[in-house]
């Protein structure tokens, strides 16, 4: 069980700075793009979505700021940091290996 | 905080509200009701408040996660290595266990406050002038020392104290005590020997001690005709009373006095110094011994020419001690008996700080505790030295490990914060086991502070202990856990990888690592401990075997004290020839003599005494001795005649001599002439004798010491205590039981009092050194094994990363042996640099060390020879177990690894 949540929330947390990557974004426009992006096969509860940006945020990876957003209240912005930048390109990495290889497995 | 807290709250808020906004316009774009839309919205988005609460969680206890994950990591580490963390472990609990004991110590001794309310406001009173005042006074009792150009002394008149107490009632509370005494005390029908205080009625409400059962001593108590009352140390309730709450109101016998238990000390009070033995107080009034001590009776209560009393006060709020020091000078100068001729030159009154209580005990184990204290230093020192090197060993060893950390984007600071972690561990369990090496060395210590006194000093375990403690874990995680993370960070960084061919490679490395710095470090360290330990037990030895001029075996030595068991100077004398008689008559025992001092037993009765008709004059030690106590020792006089019934019964003003003293003043010519005492009270005739023996010289009043002797004749009538001591034909303890027999038979209810043979007395007065030369082994015995620990772990260390080094040169056909010489080469090149460095430094402290010795140079060419040689010993042998493991590889395994 526990495995699986790790994987679940490491998941997780590569969409987020992939994501992110694209440029400031909030936390409603997160979880709109990946369900967006996947082709509505993935929603992002908001109860761990939020957990998991202020996660990143505190590790330094993302960071964020408040902007006017027209019309409607502040939105906090989240985009990545230099280190955030270098941690998504590990984990993509690791993830395409992985599941590459699982792939690989699975088609043999 | 609070704000910032506020803040995040609000920013949290904020941010759900946000989202809530666009998921609503959302819904209401899909054609939704506003109501609607805002329902649906909140559905989605779910329990908000769990939300936020998982997102402060993320918040609130990141570092507490970090902190837990490193404290795992590092328990998994020290797991993996067990030698390596218990030698750490160990090394810290010995180093910082030790340092706790002897700071707790010295805190007890040299800093702490007297545990009573207020201790600032205690002020001892003291006065300076030059010399004794003789003008002033005829007898005085307390101690006078040199303060600069001053002599300060602690003794007054009963009616120095009566006045200074009126004329200063406003500002201060004057309060009067003398040292305590030996009394025979009867309680329940059982006789025993205790330690009593006089002190004035308001002595124990002044210092504001509180009473743990009963009541305290009052002024009402201090007056003659009042009934005689006694206050219990706890101390002396709890061990000898087993804490029995009914004892008061009990009546309690002493000295032949009947008083009654009028209460109990509370048990944070230990006397006017840590230390003090003082088991009853009494009020000055009832103190039958403190009287019997000037041989004055009642009169010290009226005479002011007899200055016996101690004083302190405990000055009002607000006070000063300057304020307070006119209104006592004044007091002091109208009690005396008449004014000085010369005014300049009279005493005058000095305040003296209080609050730490009286000063004897830390006059006397300053230079001792300092001495301690620098050596427990130096061990903490190799301690973490110790652990420094096996952490920097093992950060070396794991250099792969945190390569990789750092590769995988672990920040340095994080890495840091890791092996900071991971030391911190080290310190915790280390100081959490220090706590039994302190408790174990503060016994130790504690008999060493009392010395040839009766009670060890508790070890206090409490907060300010812990304290000391942590102050000092902390001060040691400082020093052994800082440069090795710092050290190992640093050698991280992207070109590791490049450098770690290098590091395996064939060549020998060059220059010193830190390692090796550290092992010679360690060697000055442990050859300036291992130095102390054999002056100290040189010392000892000295002492122990130097000749007293008497064989010490076979005697036994006791104290009676008739005096106070109700014998009157009528029956003292037949009862002290009786006692001789019989006791002769005991089977095993060959000879029974008398002594008004207790020999052996330091200090003594000084005197100095001039040849009539000459100004030279020289100190002694007098003994008052019954005829056949000089043939207990010797065999028989140098010159002249001993002692004869008849000079005891007469009080014969006869003297012996010793030998020593004798030739100074003319030899065998000085038989039949007179001297007299130097020194004595203006207009009073001095004491002359008639020097009818000369004796050999024996050590009299310790063995360390060798102090001219002048015998004079028991006074039987006079003595209301005695030592007895006895030659015995048999070993003293197949003899005593019928001595005791004996004892009981002459009368059951007197006690004999420290019954002991001489070697034990010999050795009681060596305490002080056998704790000294003890302690020094100890640590000193530590600092071998902790060093050896650090060369062993460098030199093998070093080896087993030049295993291929060494297995080119065995394959290219070079014996064992002289891989052996290689590698013991190289750890005597450790090893000798650092006894170089370490003997100027015992050079350096031996003004501290002089002092602890007797009859001994710090250095001499032995102590130089020896103390070197045990290191360089243990160097080789800590050196040889790597060396024969290397010269023991197979080139071709080693060869293949590469």
């Amino acid at each position: 069980m526990a495995k699986k949540a790790d994987l679940l929330q490491g998941t997780l947390d590569l969409l987020i700075l992939q994501t992110v990557g694209g440029g400031p974004i909030h936390g409603y426009g997160i979880a709109q793009r990946i369900l967006v992006t996947s082709k509505e096969l993935l929603q992002v509860q908001q109860g761990s979505l939020y957990p998991a940006l202020h996660r990143l945020e505190r590790k330094g990876l993302l960071k964020a700021e408040w902007r006017e957003t027209g019309n409607g209240p502040m939105g906090k912005f989240y985009s990545l940091t230099a280190a955030g930048r270098t941690c998504l390109r590990e984990e993509k990495e690791q993830w395409q290996r992985y599941a590459g290889a699982v792939a690989m497995v699975l088609d043999s | 905080m609070p704000f910032f807290w506020n803040r995040r709250e609000a920013e949290l808020r904020n941010e759900f509200a946000h989202h809530l906004h666009h998921l609503r316009a959302e819904y209401e774009r899909q054609g939704y009701s506003r109501e609607e839309a805002e329902r649906m919205a909140r559905r989605e988005f779910g329990a908000i408040a769990r939300t936020e609460e998982q997102c402060r969680d993320e918040r609130r206890w990141a570092w507490m996660t970090g902190l837990r994950q490193d404290i795992v990591y590092g328990v998994r580490m020290m797991r993996r290595t067990p030698a390596v963390t218990l030698a750490a472990v160990l090394s810290l609990a010995l180093g910082i266990g030790a340092n706790t004991a002897v700071v707790s110590l010295m805190d007890l001794v040299l800093w702490r406050d007297l545990p009573v309310p207020n201790p600032q406001q205690l002020t001892l009173v003291h006065w300076q002038g030059h010399g004794f005042p003789r003008d002033l006074t005829d007898g005085a009792s307390g101690s006078m020392d040199k303060a600069g150009a001053w002599d300060v002394a602690d003794f007054f008149s009963y009616a120095a104290y009566r006045e200074m107490r009126r004329s200063a009632a406003r500002l201060a509370s004057v309060a009067a005590y003398s040292f305590a005494d030996d009394v025979s005390i009867t309680f329940a029908g059982r006789p025993m020997v205790a330690k009593a205080q006089p002190v004035s009625g308001n002595f124990l409400s002044t210092l504001e001690v509180r009473p743990q059962v009963g009541r305290l001593l009052s002024d009402s108590d201090d007056v003659s005709g009042a009934p005689a009352v006694v206050v219990l140390s706890h101390r002396f309730w709890a061990h000898v009373l087993g804490s029995d709450p009914s004892v008061v109101g009990r009546p309690i016998t002493i000295d032949n006095e009947l008083f009654v238990i009028a209460g109990v000390l509370e048990p944070a009070f230990y006397g006017l110094a840590p230390g003090d033995d003082t088991d009853l107080y009494t009020a000055l009034h009832h103190a039958a011994f403190l009287h019997s001590r000037f041989q004055l009776g009642r009169e010290i209560f009226e005479n002011n020419r007899y200055w016996g009393l101690q004083l302190l006060a405990r000055r009002a709020s607000g006070v000063s001690a300057a304020h307070l020091l006119p209104a006592v000078d004044t007091a002091f100068r109208a009690s005396w008996a008449q004014q000085p001729k010369n005014g300049a030159t009279a005493p005058r009154i000095r305040l003296d700080e209080g609050r730490r209580g009286l000063d004897f005990l830390r006059d006397q184990f300053r230079n001792s505790l300092l001495v301690l204290g620098g050596l427990v230093t130096l061990l903490l020192a190799i301690a973490c030295v110790n652990v420094a090197n096996l952490l920097l060993a093992r950060a070396v060893a794991r250099s792969s490990e945190l390569a990789m950390r750092i590769s995988l984007g672990c920040s340095r600071a994080r890495l840091l914060r890791q092996l900071l972690t991971e030391s911190a561990l080290l310190a915790v369990i280390g100081g959490a086991l220090s706590i039994a090496v302190a408790w174990l060395t503060a016994t130790l210590l504690g008999g060493f502070l009392a010395g040839d006194r009766t009670v060890p000093i508790g070890f206090i375990l409490d907060a300010r202990t812990t304290g000391i403690a942590a102050a000092v874990t902390i001060s040691a995680l400082m020093v052994f856990g800082l440069f090795p993370a710092w050290h190992s960070s640093r050698r991280l960084d992207a070109s590791w990888l490049q450098q770690r061919a290098g590091s395996t490679g064939l060549l020998a490395r060059r220059g010193w690592s830190s390692g090796q710095i550290f092992a010679v470090f360690q060697m000055a360290l442990s050859v300036v401990l291992v130095m102390t330990a054999v002056i100290f037990t040189r010392n000892l030895m000295a002492i122990q075997s130097s000749d007293p001029g008497f064989d010490r075996r076979n005697l036994i030595l006791f104290n009676v004290r008739p005096g106070t068991s109700g014998y009157d100077k009528a029956r003292l004398t037949p009862f002290y020839f009786n006692l001789e008689q019989r006791l002769a008559s005991v089977p095993g025992v060959s000879g029974v003599g008398l002594a008004s001092m207790r020999p052996m037993n330091i200090g003594g009765w000084w005197q100095e005494v001039r040849l009539s008709g000459r100004q030279d004059h020289y100190p002694v030690s007098a003994n008052g001795i019954s005829p056949s106590y000089l043939d207990l020792y010797t065999r028989r006089l140098v010159a002249g005649r001993n002692f004869t019934r008849a000079d005891e019964r007469e009080k014969s003003t006869v003297a012996i001599i010793s030998e020593d003293l004798a030739r100074k003043l003319g030899g065998d010519r000085v038989l039949g002439r007179t001297i007299a005492m130097a020194d004595g009270p203006p207009g009073a005739k001095l004491p002359e004798y008639e020097v009818i023996g000369i004796a050999p010289v024996i050590a009299a009043t310790s063995i360390k010491e060798r102090p001219y002797a002048l015998w004079l004749p028991f006074w039987p009538a006079g003595a209301q205590e005695a030592t007895v001591v006895l030659r015995t034909s048999a070993p003293p303890r197949a003899v005593l039981p019928g001595i005791q027999k004996a004892m009981s038979e002459i009368d059951r209810n007197l006690p004999m009092v420290d019954t002991m043979t001489m070697e034990e007395q010999i050795s009681k007065g060596l305490q002080r050194e056998r704790m000294f030369a003890t302690l020094c082994n100890a640590f000193g015995t530590l600092a071998l094994v902790l060093s050896v620990v650090g060369l062993y772990g460098v030199v093998s260390y070093g080896a087993s990363r030049r295993r291929a080094d060494i297995g080119v040169r065995l394959a290219l056909g070079a014996r064992p042996g002289n891989v052996i010489a290689m590698i013991l080469r190289q750890g005597l090149a450790m090893a000798v640099p650092g006894v170089l460095l370490g003997v100027p430094v015992v050079w350096l402290g031996g003004k501290y060390l002089q002092k602890e010795l007797t009859n001994m140079k710090p250095v001499d060419p032995t102590t130089l020879l020896l103390a070197p040689g045990i290191l360089l010993l243990a160097a080789v042998l800590a050196t040889l177990f790597p060396a024969v493991r290397a010269s023991a590889l197979d080139p071709a395994e080693t060869l293949r690894q590469e």
